[in-house]
């Protein structure tokens, strides 16, 4: 029996290739490594302009703030230290290296002792030291999640397999091609939070991948495997904690606070293959999609790459009317193909208008299409109303502040109103009055 | 300010009815025959010019403290005054009018007009702003009962206007039609209103 | 690769491809076997009536944004027909077309636009016009007619008389008096189930609303009568407006709440009150009243039935 939550939407899922392996895009002759790919305080940088790097060197590093070091992922010569356009919209220095395509690796990649050799404290330590962070979109350095704040105790690690976005299959494809690297890496995030038990979550439009996962997770005991209902937002943090362990997050509060961690497979993944061969968090895979792609699919990348580097390897048939980083109901549109691919990319999806055209917004008729599906139980129509009429304390009131922007509301609006932008206005003047 | 100024200002910049909205009871009950909005808004008329009059002359005296009383007697005297003599000169439209000429003393405009004015100007202007006022008032009824005769009827001022064909619209001649027809016609002068103000901007 | 222009937007970047219109055209196809049946029933002038109707609703449409210098875009997304249809549907078989025109034109005026258009109107712009009809010229809007445009009392009319009913067959099927649009009352119940099954309207509303009718007419003596529990609720669910106003007026998008408890409550307080106005007031049918109180209701109701957030108890 498939688990579910309250809300939600079935958008057409146009997830081709999931039946392909994933494969490999060349690294390219210039990568641009942001000093930032993670929430938290940006990396200062470790080398010189004319040094030359090894693949898996700390190049940019951390004080003891939030952050995760970055590491340099090819050798060659650093040729330029300087801004770039990245995901986030802004400009943010970034590390320019210039291929030798020798691969050769830093001294410090080593394989690493096994998870039950390690102790709790070395664990997280060696997590933050290969700088893993939220694969999934998230950028959460993943370290600060399992050090456990003040005395709530995590008792379950849970991975989210879910991939409820459409277009996206790289996790589908990890579970399937990369199942014991995943179930390792749970346990190392288990044993690194302390969690007595592991669960994963996997949608049931991905009968190998929960097949795999359930085959791979069969020794141990203490980790169980769930089938999700097809349904976005099922990888929703919230959602996927009441679906698979049946517990709700109180508003204003985090999955710590029920005692549990959220983790994307990929980061799973990630750290499983940072300890068994020593290589930092270097490299992942994004899905990339859309119908102006060639050959969209699956691929491992370079965390450097540039988007434009990525399309003009996959091949464009058609100039993309929207270019996306992530999925396409919370991915961020991107004004320059120049930026790069980052340790939380989950997707570059080039889109045509037909794909992703938005209609012309008219008046709210009331129709309360958004309120059914909002997972988080909120009347999106009256929030964005108090959003065009500056009411941000009633706003406030109604729980703005607990709105994901995960996206149904909008999709399913008849009239075509931009609900989630208007949500967020209101919720950016909210953080602004509180601040003040 | 000049005296044609008060005049002015009270028959159409403040109206009672339309920019004041003032007066609403009356205004809604009595308008549904052209002749007796004419009938009431001159017997108001009449009372207010008279108790601003009064009032005026009498400002130096009343004390503050019990000023709203007195006005109240004040307006009660010449309300029942006016209401003796329509008995005896009109008494059809006396018997029309019924229990709202005796309203006229709760009359908001008539108190108000005594607080906001009255009591703080010269007993010409006073009686000026009276006259202003009360024609403001009886032009509204006219305009209102008009309306609401001409459809709810097919008379005006008793004199059929409408074809025999036409099947007049019970409605305006029933209270919710008073409030549509009023909503609609100062929603309309608001909107002119507006116009004029955009246009004097630009 | 030279840079291109690409569209940037706030996400999501998908969208259903659901339109007002592609909703409005559904609920209008939901009325056509009743429309259709009124036609059979009454006669070739049923047409005459709901063209003027939508005609009229239409022109006043474009009448009003343009004198409002508004953008005409809302003539053609729907509504300003469905509510001429409606309209149309509310009236007796044998109203005359003036009546029709004028009460689709104060429908759009007074119902829709003097509140701020489309969204903004707190009351069922077509019962605001039948309303208006009504108190107007009630003659005409009580002039009921049967089969053949001959005139006959409603059935529920009969019933306050104490005369012969009509059987049931007759009252499902349409064989009887009553407003062009309520009378076929088995057809209007295909299209709501239709337009439930489309997810265009919530079946609570409809569901509570005739359940309530239906108790409370069993389980009270109309006035004049005595005995609980003795009531013809079958005859209440067949007669009147019931059916129509259950399924195509007390669920207009606009003037009804959002939250699930709020549609409750909608129907069991347009069903109460429909029910008491229907045994113990002084008209023989309550549904237009009942919608209308409860559309004034709806803002309050919304406002209290917000419901618990995620993750509270």
């Amino acid at each position: 029996m498939a688990k579910s939550f309250t809300g939600g939407i079935h958008p057409p899922y146009r997830k081709v290739a999931t039946a392909v392996p994933i494969g490999f895009l060349s690294a390219p002759k210039i990568l641009a490594i942001p000093l930032l790919q993670h929430i938290g305080k940006e990396c200062h940088p470790l080398v010189a302009v004319g040094e030359r790097v090894l693949m898996g060197q700390e190049i940019g590093g951390v004080g003891d703030s939030l952050a995760a070091p970055v590491h340099a992922s090819v050798s060659g010569v650093v040729v330029a230290i300087e801004p770039r356009p990245h995901i986030n919209g802004r400009l943010i220095k970034s590390i320019i290296i210039e291929n030798d395509f020798l691969d050769e690796k830093h001294p410090s990649v080593v394989p690493r002792p096994q998870v039950d050799n390690l102790t709790r404290e070395e664990l997280v330590a060696l997590i933050r030291a290969m700088g893993v962070v939220g694969m999934g979109g998230g950028g959460f350095p993943t370290y600060a999640k399992l050090q456990g704040k003040s005395a709530q105790k995590i008792d379950t690690v849970l991975l989210n397999g879910a991939e409820c976005e459409p277009y996206l299959s790289a996790d589908h494809r990890i579970m399937v091609e990369f199942p014991d690297e995943v179930i390792y890496g749970l346990r190392c995030l288990m044993k690194a939070s302390g969690a007595g038990a592991g669960h994963i979550g996997v949608e049931e439009n991905k009968p190998d991948a929960l097949a795999a996962m359930r085959l791979a997770a069969a020794p141990y005991r203490d980790i169980t495997v769930t089938s999700l209902a097809v349904k976005y937002p099922q990888g929703a943090e919230l959602q996927l904690i009441h679906s698979c362990l049946g517990k709700d997050v109180p508003p204003g509060k985090l999955p710590f606070h029920v005692g549990v961690v959220v983790n994307n497979v990929h980061t799973a993944q990630a750290i499983a293959r940072s300890m068994t061969t020593g290589m930092p968090s270097v490299e992942r895979v994004i899905t990339v999609g859309g119908e102006c792609v060639t050959a969209p699919g699956n691929v491992w990348v370079r965390i450097g790459t540039t988007f434009a580097d990525v399309l003009a390897e996959r091949g464009l048939t058609c100039a993309p009317y929207k270019l996306i980083s992530g999925g396409p109901l919370m991915g961020m549109t991107m004004y320059t193909p120049e930026v790069a691919v980052t340790k939380c990319t989950s997707g570059i999806l080039a889109l045509s208008r037909q794909e992703s055209g938005t209609p012309v917004a008219g008046a709210c008729v009331r129709c309360a299409n958004c309120v059914d599906v909002c997972p988080m139980f909120l009347q999106p129509t009256t929030l964005a109303h108090y959003a065009m009429k500056g009411r941000t304390e009633e706003a406030e009131a109604i729980g703005a502040l607990d709105c994901r922007e995960c996206g149904p509301c909008a999709y399913v609006c008849p009239a075509g109103i931009p609900l989630v932008q208007w949500i967020r206005l209101v919720k950016s003047d909210i953080y602004a009055r509180q601040t003040r | 300010m000049g005296s044609l100024r008060v005049f002015w200002r009270g028959l159409l910049d403040e109206n009672p009815v339309f920019r004041l909205l003032l007066g609403m009871c009356p205004i809604l009950a009595v308008s549904t025959a052209a002749i007796n909005g004419l009938g009431m808004g001159l017997a108001a008329t009449a009372v207010l010019v008279a108790s601003n009059i009064l009032i005026s002359l009498l400002r130096s005296i009343i004390p503050d403290k019990i000023r709203i009383p007195c006005y109240i007697v004040i307006i009660a005297t010449f309300v029942t005054m006016v209401d003796l003599l329509m008995e005896a000169f009109v008494p059809g439209l006396h018997g029309v009018l019924g229990i709202f000429i005796p309203l006229i003393v709760v009359n908001c405009i008539i108190l108000q007009r005594a607080e906001a004015f009255a009591s703080k100007n010269g007993v010409f202007l006073s009686a000026i702003d009276g006259i202003g006022m009360g024609l403001g008032f009886t032009l509204a009824l006219i305009i209102l009962a008009s309306i609401r005769e001409v459809l709810g009827a097919g008379t005006f001022f008793g004199l059929t206007l409408m074809p025999a064909a036409f099947e007049p619209m019970k409605l305006m001649v029933s209270p919710p039609g008073a409030f549509i027809g009023l909503g609609l016609i100062i929603g309309l002068i608001n909107y002119v209103q507006n116009l004029r103000e955009v246009r004097r901007r630009a | 690769m030279e840079i291109k222009k690409f569209a940037v937007s706030s996400s999501p970047h998908l969208h259903s491809g659901a339109t007002v219109r592609q909703a409005m055209i559904l609920v209008m196809l939901a009325l056509a076997p009743a429309a259709l049946f009124a036609v059979f029933h009454f006669g070739m002038y049923v047409v005459a009536i709901l063209l003027t109707g939508v005609l009229s609703a239409v022109l006043a449409e474009v009448a009003i944004l343009h004198f409002l210098k508004k953008p005409l875009a809302t003539v053609f997304d729907g509504s300003a027909t469905l509510t001429g249809l409606l309209l149309a549907m509310n009236v007796p078989a044998g109203a005359p077309l003036w009546m029709v025109a004028i009460g689709s034109f104060l429908a759009l005026a007074i119902g829709k636009h003097v509140f701020g258009g489309l969204g903004y109107n707190p009351f069922n712009p077509a019962l605001v016009g039948r309303a208006i009809l009504v108190a107007s010229w009630p003659a005409h809007m009580t002039a009921w007619v049967g089969s053949g445009l001959m005139t006959s009392a409603t059935p529920l009319a009969l019933s306050r008389a104490g005369e012969s009913l009509p059987p049931y067959s007759d009252l499902l099927f349409g064989f009887k008096a009553g407003s062009i649009g309520e009378v076929a009352v088995l057809l209007l119940f295909v299209g709501g189930v239709f337009l439930i099954y489309k997810k265009i309207i919530d079946w609570k509303i409809p569901f509570f609303y005739i359940g309530t009718v239906a108790l409370m007419t069993w389980a009270l003596p109309a006035r004049g009568q005595v005995g609980y529990f003795a009531g013809d609720p079958l005859f209440h669910v067949l007669s009147g407006g019931l059916m129509f106003g259950a399924f195509f007026m007390a669920t207009d998008w606009v003037t009804t709440p959002v939250t699930k408890l709020g549609r409750v409550i909608m129907g069991l307080g347009a069903g109460l009150i429909t029910a008491v106005i229907r045994l113990y007031g002084g008209l023989p049918e309550g549904v237009t009243f009942a919608i209308l109180i409860m559309n004034a209701l709806t803002p309050l109701i919304d406002r209290y039935t917000m419901g618990r957030r995620f993750g509270v108890r």
